[in-house]
């Protein structure tokens, strides 16, 4: 080889060399560029930022096709998925906690200024009958179903910031899983109270205008004055129609929920979810006050539940016109099952809503 | 460790206790025998006991009314705890692998969760009844409401240990399991046994009289 070939040579394998070095330094300058344009202030179009906006936004050709089929089978991205994370880590679970902790502090700031709410005069030792054997069963079934489906379901809102420091992750573990199986188990079993409360406790709980007088003086909870009042008072009118409407609503959003097999997509479950959650976290609030106010907060309140009859005094203080109804059709002071007596011998339903009065003899034959 | 000591010594100690407190339980029963009839039977006593066992299942007439709650929130509770008891997935298993050495063919998941509801609901509303009713709460003693109760934990902690996902869960169930079992001979839960010897008795002493019962 010639010497003027041998620099040829070498020079070509220079020319290589730079050539090799600037492409080098182009693969790693190029991809810097978009930054370097960005802090300028230069936008620039991604190449796949329409796609993925498209993807994002779920549009999507009409003739679509995916191997799975199924109603969610096409999404590639959930949007609603973030939504719903997002509302119920910052929204539900803080502003359900204090909806919740404060209704508590207001009970409980209610009993210290007002203490248990005792009956007038004492107990007179004489009953009323106010319950009937069909509704007390009702009733407790429906709270037993609604206190264990309440607290699985807030274990299952709140357990990760409250139990995980108490029982440890493998022990939340343990508790949310037992808790989500017992509460889907149950779940359906609720819709079914619900209808038989509302066909026990239907009758005597519309609204009148007494119920609105009644309103006027706080239920005379506060002082002294009587606030007129028939078989249900409006606040008992009250619960009974949140009890319905919230019981529809969280029956229905949590059958979505618990049986996805009717072609509901990721975004209904998730509003049924929101749905679930917010008058869950509402229906329990208000449960505590109705729980105090039966149990802890008035005295002789819960024996109407448990035992079916009240006490002459209470009945008179906190429900006048429907005691002098009971007192009218002779069943103040009368045997533990008389509602269900009077019932078998004169077929009448009678507990004081304004129906026939049976014809009670002294003997109460 | 736990799951190891309520599915070995404990599993097997109550089994034992069921076992023999529930043979020594109808040997009982069996030897008192029944009293002496000197009179002329008016028939034989198998069809009878036979008639009352089945027509004991339903309600005579004329009680129809008074005791449809109860004839149905039983039904809903027995059957459910039957099909529960032998045709859900993890306790043919359970049966197959630790009692019998064979199983069968398990109810679809729906059926067994169908079963539980029914099983559940009707076992509240019967104890509730139990508790509310003026009369029927006399009649009861500690052990009708420690029966149903403790029958309800095990029924609760078995539907907790659905997901099958942890071992404590398990352990729980089988340590109800296992009180149910020490606690059922000595109990009226006997009577998932004893029911059939009394509406046979009943029935075969009536037909030897000549009594339709």
């Amino acid at each position: 080889m010639t010497d003027a070939a041998a620099v040829s040579k070498r020079l070509g394998y220079r020319r290589a060399l730079r050539m090799s070095a600037l492409l080098f330094a182009l693969v790693l300058i190029v991809p810097l560029v978009p930054y370097g344009l960005a802090a300028t202030g230069v936008q620039l179009n991604h190449p796949g930022a329409e796609l993925w906006r498209e993807v994002r936004q779920r549009v999507q050709p009409a003739d679509a096709a995916t191997a799975v089929q199924n109603i969610d089978g096409s999404v590639l991205i959930n949007t609603w998925g973030e939504t719903w994370r997002v509302f119920r880590a910052t929204q539900l679970v803080p502003i359900g906690g204090w909806v919740l902790l404060g209704t508590l502090g207001l009970i409980g700031a209610f009993y210290l200024i007002r203490g248990r709410i005792e009956i007038e005069g004492g107990r007179s030792g004489k009953r009323v009958p106010r319950f009937s054997v069909n509704q007390r069963v009702v009733h407790w079934f429906a709270a037993g179903l609604f206190i264990l489906l309440g607290v699985t379901g807030l274990v299952l809102l709140y357990g990760r910031y409250v139990l995980i420091p108490l029982l440890g992750p493998e022990g939340f573990s343990a508790t949310a899983a037992a808790c989500k199986e017992a509460h889907n188990l149950f779940g359906p079993i609720f819709p079914f109270a619900l209808v038989a409360l509302m066909a026990l406790f239907g009758r005597g709980n519309g609204f009148r205008w007494l119920d609105f007088k009644w309103f006027l003086k706080a239920g005379g909870l506060f002082g002294h004055h009587i606030a007129d009042s028939g078989y249900y008072n409006g606040g008992q009118k009250t619960w009974f129609w949140m009890t319905v409407l919230f019981g529809i609503a969280i029956s229905v959003s949590g059958l979505v929920l618990d049986f996805p097999l009717f072609g509901q997509g990721r975004e209904v479950m998730a509003a049924a979810h929101v749905v679930h959650a917010v008058v869950a976290v509402v229906f329990i609030a208000a449960s505590l006050g109705h729980i105090y106010i039966g149990t802890l907060g008035m005295e002789g309140a819960a024996e109407s539940m448990t035992r079916g009859y009240v006490d002459a005094n209470w009945a008179r203080a906190h429900h006048n016109l429907w005691y002098a109804e009971m007192e009218k059709a002779g069943m103040v002071d009368v045997p533990e099952n008389a509602l269900e007596e009077v019932k078998r011998h004169d077929d009448i339903d009678f507990r004081g809503f304004g129906s026939p009065l049976p014809e009670v003899s002294e003997s109460g034959d | 460790m736990f799951l190891e000591f309520v599915e070995g010594p404990l599993w097997y100690a109550s089994g034992v206790i069921f076992s023999v407190g529930v043979t020594i339980r109808l040997i009982e029963v069996f030897a008192k025998g029944t009293a002496p009839d000197f009179s002329v039977a008016r028939g034989s006593g198998w069809p009878g006991a036979i008639r009352a066992l089945i027509s004991r299942s339903w309600t005579a007439k004329g009680f129809t009314k008074g005791a449809t709650f109860h004839l149905v929130a039983g039904y809903m509770f027995h059957i459910g705890l039957f099909v529960l008891l032998l045709f859900a997935a993890p306790h043919v298993v359970f049966i197959e692998e630790r009692i019998l050495g064979f199983g069968w063919t398990p109810a679809p998941h729906w059926l067994f969760i169908l079963a539980a509801q029914f099983a559940f609901a009707g076992l509240m509303l019967l104890w509730l009844r139990r508790a509310m009713h003026p009369v029927l709460r006399k009649i009861s003693t500690f052990d009708d409401h420690a029966g149903a109760i403790l029958t309800f934990v095990v029924m609760l902690t078995g539907c907790m240990a659905l997901l099958m996902s942890h071992d404590s869960l398990r352990a729980i169930h089988m340590l109800t399991v296992c009180l149910l079992l020490i606690y059922f001979p000595f109990s009226r839960l006997m009577h998932a046994f004893t029911f059939a010897i009394a509406r046979s008795y009943t029935g075969a002493a009536m037909a030897r009289k000549g009594v339709r019962a």
